[in-house]
């Protein structure tokens, strides 16, 4: 018996010291190892890392986001970063940012799930010497060089707004199916909706808000259950991207004719439904553009081409740009249309 | 007791840990870009606080054989209550942090009182709280309200550095690892826990007081899972009914990878810990070899299967040779 | 359910028909589920096995699988992953909460990198509905929904098969001594399960025409919360099919009812957990019986 213990003791002994041995080994290596690889202010010579992070991972619009910044890379010859949380998640964008700060890339370009929860982790990188440049939604303005702007809420909201009121003869009944209830960019959106739709439209009248947890299939369900709820109703705004097919759908096999949909959302996804007429318009930026502006932006801030104070870019292929402050304008929202439709594949 | 001796005494999960650990470092220290930095190291350190605490926490329980699905959602909790504590009814932060810590173990309790007086199985409980806490987080923000601007003061438990290396959240975390390891190896408190989870029956015949002990341990779940909250409130800056989604999966992750036993009884916190570092450090390593954050998932769920089943292959072996020893000893007899 | 009673126009036909169609996948997924905790297992897995089965189903159509062809490749895809989880747990004895959680990751992540979230688009019209018109095409994902129902009903309680689930699942060691053979009866009911969610998976891409492969995203604690609703012990052994069929129910309405009250949709999932702790509270009060918490224990320590 006592021996038995003596053996459970040493056995953890023995475990503590090889645990013991590789913190040591870690911190003697550390030690010797030559300080970290400072980010260089590419002289051109050297390749340039830029660092995109999206949202979040496995979501369509990013992956059409991701074919114009690698169209971006390959034309300057920058090496590209592409990573981010599986869901969208601000602690998890942290913590990949901090990673990266470690690793040591030049520039780190972001789409920021919540403003505020992204800042901390970008202030520190720019306090390392890594530019910053944010996309898609923005963080806190001293947390980054540059914005990438493809459209501001305002924009969406007014926009989303207005082909509504023209999808229902401007009075009438509305529904809005939002990713989730926390995401900070739709609840900017929604704002913006109320405050034009209150400036602008005020027969308008918004009647529900469901969460489709940015599932195309959850979409669908919720959308017939409004359907089916209110009878009045005479439009739903889907405002992420894959609840506009699923809405779609819905109102395609509940078959009633006098429920739109409108929203935010890719042309491919969508195609079909705006032919048939159940969605008169999408509206979306182009995602691929903004991809591949985003990288130029970053090689530009990298090499010196692009500093505070600018207003004007050249942005490779989409031409001369107009720069705002310190956000760079993409242009405006753009409405996809039974017309135009066919022109773009992404 | 486990009855090894000789190098058999070698074979435990903490060893195939250990050389996995090592490996990881050997990989990523030729793949991975400044990763053998005392920056890093620390980082690493810093970035698995949150997880770690909840992880730590579950150990007890699921030595007890219980298990726990809400902690997320009562980190989630905890961090609204946090900010609406502070910036609504205005207490300073110290104050809102001790009460949010009262609630944590209040609410970790309700989940003991469930499992004890009902006699309800942990799993099914905690997956009701798990709905239940998240839910009431979003009903208390309205899913909108975000509580951001804390003071610089708390804001250095998670972003600031003691001597400037030092994370400040890490002696936290250690003060808890350390605190739970005493309990859990070196009381007779710890030894109930075990033998509650070998067999409830029996330790209630034992004497033990099995309600009480169980209600405490899902309290002191309750409790770090609030410190978590707090740790994660200050290293993010913001509250939001989202705070640690998925975090529980993760937890249980670094547990059972640390060789406890799900059913209960066995297992130990170095274990945990040890798992917990298997877990970050590849992370960590992946993210810096460049390679997508899809393959942590991957890697993860493949180290999980191979160790666990590496373990029971281990102790097969080693209960085959342990076998043969008897039978050569019994015919030198 | 005398809650529903405030929004009399929940019970219109074509809500109710919506409904049904839309519950027939998670009810086909929840028998799988059903039969893996009577067999005092878990199943964390089925959500990704799901979302994967799916995605397989709409390349398949897109290369042009006939319905037939879809449904086998579905549940021969989930019945391989089914077989998988069965091997680890039933084979190389690793408790199954572990290994279900394992290949969730696994799955979920393998899909993720591969297809990078993106739809399966441009599918033949033949796809939705099988092929036929809507109506009809509903009927059927709900007339499969109730054969599966009806087919568990009758094997769980009909069957030796069934009945042997029963047995493993209230005592391991007492079935192996009444000679049917535990580790079979689990590693088929794993395999089932995959099979069960393939077949979910596919009635649930035909309502659709394009398959989105983050679908099946927390079905898993959707069809467990059922289950454990509908009164089946988690300690196995213990519990009816028609039960579970109640729980799925019942915890479809809540979504849909939220929305013909008109109440926020903060509160949904908190209404969501305190209906499941209400009812397995009640069923703890009602049957207070001495059934050891374990959960999912699938062997005892030796």
């Amino acid at each position: 018996m006592r021996l038995m213990r003596l053996m459970n003791k040493m056995k953890e002994n023995c475990f503590r010291v090889c645990f013991a041995g590789c913190l040591v080994t870690w911190a003697l290596v550390t030690g010797c190892n030559k300080p970290p690889e400072n980010a260089t202010n590419g002289s051109g010579s050297k390749s340039i890392t830029v660092a995109l992070m999206p949202k979040s991972k496995g979501n369509a619009y990013f992956i059409s986001c991701r074919k114009g910044a690698e169209e971006a890379a390959k034309e300057l010859g920058v090496k590209i970063l592409w990573d981010g949380p599986t869901e969208p998640d601000p602690a998890k964008q942290n913590e990949i940012v901090e990673t990266w700060i470690t690793r040591g890339v030049d520039v780190i370009a972001v789409a920021a799930e919540n403003r505020a929860g992204i800042s901390t982790a970008l202030r520190k990188a720019r306090g390392k010497g890594i530019k910053v440049v944010t996309w898609d939604s923005d963080a806190e303005p001293d947390a980054r060089d540059f914005l990438v702007n493809q459209a501001t809420p305002e924009g969406i909201g007014k926009s989303l707004v207005e082909e509504a009121a023209k999808a229902m003869n401007g009075r009438g009944e509305f529904a809005i199916i939002t990713a989730s209830l926390t995401a900070a960019n739709m609840n900017e959106w929604q704002k913006q909706i109320e405050l034009t739709r209150a400036a602008k439209f005020p027969e308008l009248k918004m009647v529900a808000l469901r969460p489709c947890d940015d599932l195309k299939d959850k979409a669908f369900n919720e959308a017939t259950a409004l359907l089916n709820a209110h009878a009045n109703l005479k439009l739903i705004m889907a405002i992420c991207s894959p609840a506009v097919p699923g809405a779609s759908e819905a109102v395609k096999q509940s078959g009633r004719k006098d429920v739109k949909v409108v929203g935010l959302g890719l042309p491919n996804d969508n195609r079909r439904y705006v032919k048939e007429g159940i969605t008169p318009s999408v509206i979306l930026w182009n995602t691929v553009d903004l991809g591949y502006l985003t990288v130029r932006a970053c090689h530009a801030l990298a090499t010196g081409e692009l500093k505070a104070g600018a207003t004007k870019f050249s942005g490779g292929r989409l031409g001369a740009l107009e720069i705002k402050g310190d956000n760079i304008l993409l242009g405006q929202p753009f409405v996809f249309t039974r017309e135009n439709i066919d022109r773009f594949d992404f | 007791m486990h009855d090894r001796s000789g190098w058999r005494r070698w074979l435990g999960i903490e060893l195939v840990l250990t050389l996995l650990l090592c490996m990881e470092l050997g990989i990523f220290s030729r793949t991975a870009t400044n990763f053998w930095t005392a920056q890093n190291f620390f980082e690493v350190l810093r970035l698995s606080v949150e997880i770690g605490l909840l992880a730590v926490a579950m150990t007890p329980v699921i030595l007890t054989g219980g298990i726990d699905l809400s902690v997320g959602s009562l980190l989630g909790l905890c961090a609204i209550c946090f900010g609406k504590l502070w910036r609504d009814a205005g207490l300073p932060p110290l104050v809102a942090g001790i009460a949010t810590i009262g609630l944590g173990v209040g609410l970790g309790s309700l989940n003991g009182v469930l499992v004890t007086r009902l006699r309800l199985p942990p799993l099914i409980v905690t997956l009701g709280s798990f709905s239940l806490f998240r839910g009431f987080a979003e009903a208390i923000t309205k899913g909108v309200d975000n509580f951001t601007n804390f003071p610089a003061s708390f804001l250095f438990l998670g972003q600031g550095y003691l001597f400037g290396v030092i994370p400040a959240q890490l002696p936290v975390f250690m003060l808890v690892a350390l605190a739970v390891w005493l309990l859990v190896h070196r009381t007779v408190i710890g030894r109930g826990l075990r033998a509650m989870g070998y067999s409830p029956e029996g330790a209630l015949y034992a004497g033990l007081p099995v309600s009480s002990r169980l209600m405490w341990v899902y309290g002191l779940a309750g409790g770090v899972s609030a410190l978590s909250a707090l740790v994660y409130v200050a290293h993010v800056g913001q509250a939001k009914a989202d705070a640690g989604t998925g975090y529980e999966l993760l937890a249980i992750t670094a547990v059972v990878l640390g060789g406890t036993s799900i059913f209960g009884g066995k297992g130990s916190v170095h274990g945990t810990l040890l798992g917990l570092a298997v877990l970050v450090v590849m992370k960590n390593g992946l993210i810096l070899s460049d390679q997508p954050g899809e393959l942590v998932g991957i890697v993860t769920g493949v180290l999980l299967l191979t160790v666990l089943s590496g373990e029971l292959l281990m102790k097969f072996l080693s209960r085959k040779s342990e076998v043969r020893r008897r039978e050569r000893l019994l015919k030198t007899r | 359910m005398g809650l529903w009673l405030a929004a009399p126009d929940f019970f219109k036909a074509r809500q109710l028909l919506s409904l049904a169609t839309a519950t027939s996948p998670v009810l086909v997924a929840a028998m799988g589920v059903s039969m893996v905790i009577l067999c005092r297992q878990i199943d964390i897995s089925i959500g990704s096995q799901f979302a994967l089965c799916s995605v397989f189903v709409g390349l398949a159509a897109q290369r042009g699988g006939g319905p037939g062809e879809l449904l086998a490749l579905a549940m021969g895809v989930g019945g391989l992953m089914g077989a998988v989880n069965g091997a680890l747990v039933a084979g190389v004895g690793l408790p199954s909460i572990v290994v279900t959680l394992a290949t969730m990751v696994t799955w979920r992540e393998s899909l993720r990198w591969w297809r990078e979230g993106e739809f399966v688009r441009d599918l033949p019209e033949t796809f939705q509905w099988f092929g036929a018109a809507q109506s009809s095409g509903q009927w059927m994902v709900i007339g499969a929904g109730v054969s599966v129902l009806g087919g568990m009903v009758w094997f769980t309680q009909f069957c030796s098969g069934g009945r042997f689930i029963y047995a493993v699942g209230s005592d391991p060691e007492a079935a192996r001594l009444a000679g049917i053979r535990p580790r079979m009866v689990t590693f088929l009911v794993f395999v089932a399960a995959g099979a069960f969610t393939g077949l979910a998976a596919s009635l649930n891409a035909v309502r659709f025409t394009d398959v989105d492969p983050k679908t099946g995203t927390g079905l898993e604690m959707q069809a467990i919360a059922a289950v454990v609703v509908g009164g089946v012990a988690v300690s196995g052994g213990r519990g009816r099919v028609l039960g579970v069929f109640a729980g799925v129910l019942l915890l479809a309405c809540i979504g849909p009812g939220l929305v013909f009250l008109n109440l926020p949709p903060q509160w949904e999932r908190a209404i969501q957990g305190g209906i499941i702790l209400l009812a397995v509270a009640s069923d703890g009060f009602s049957a207070r019986t001495g059934h050891r918490n374990a959960i999912s224990g699938g062997k005892h320590h030796a």
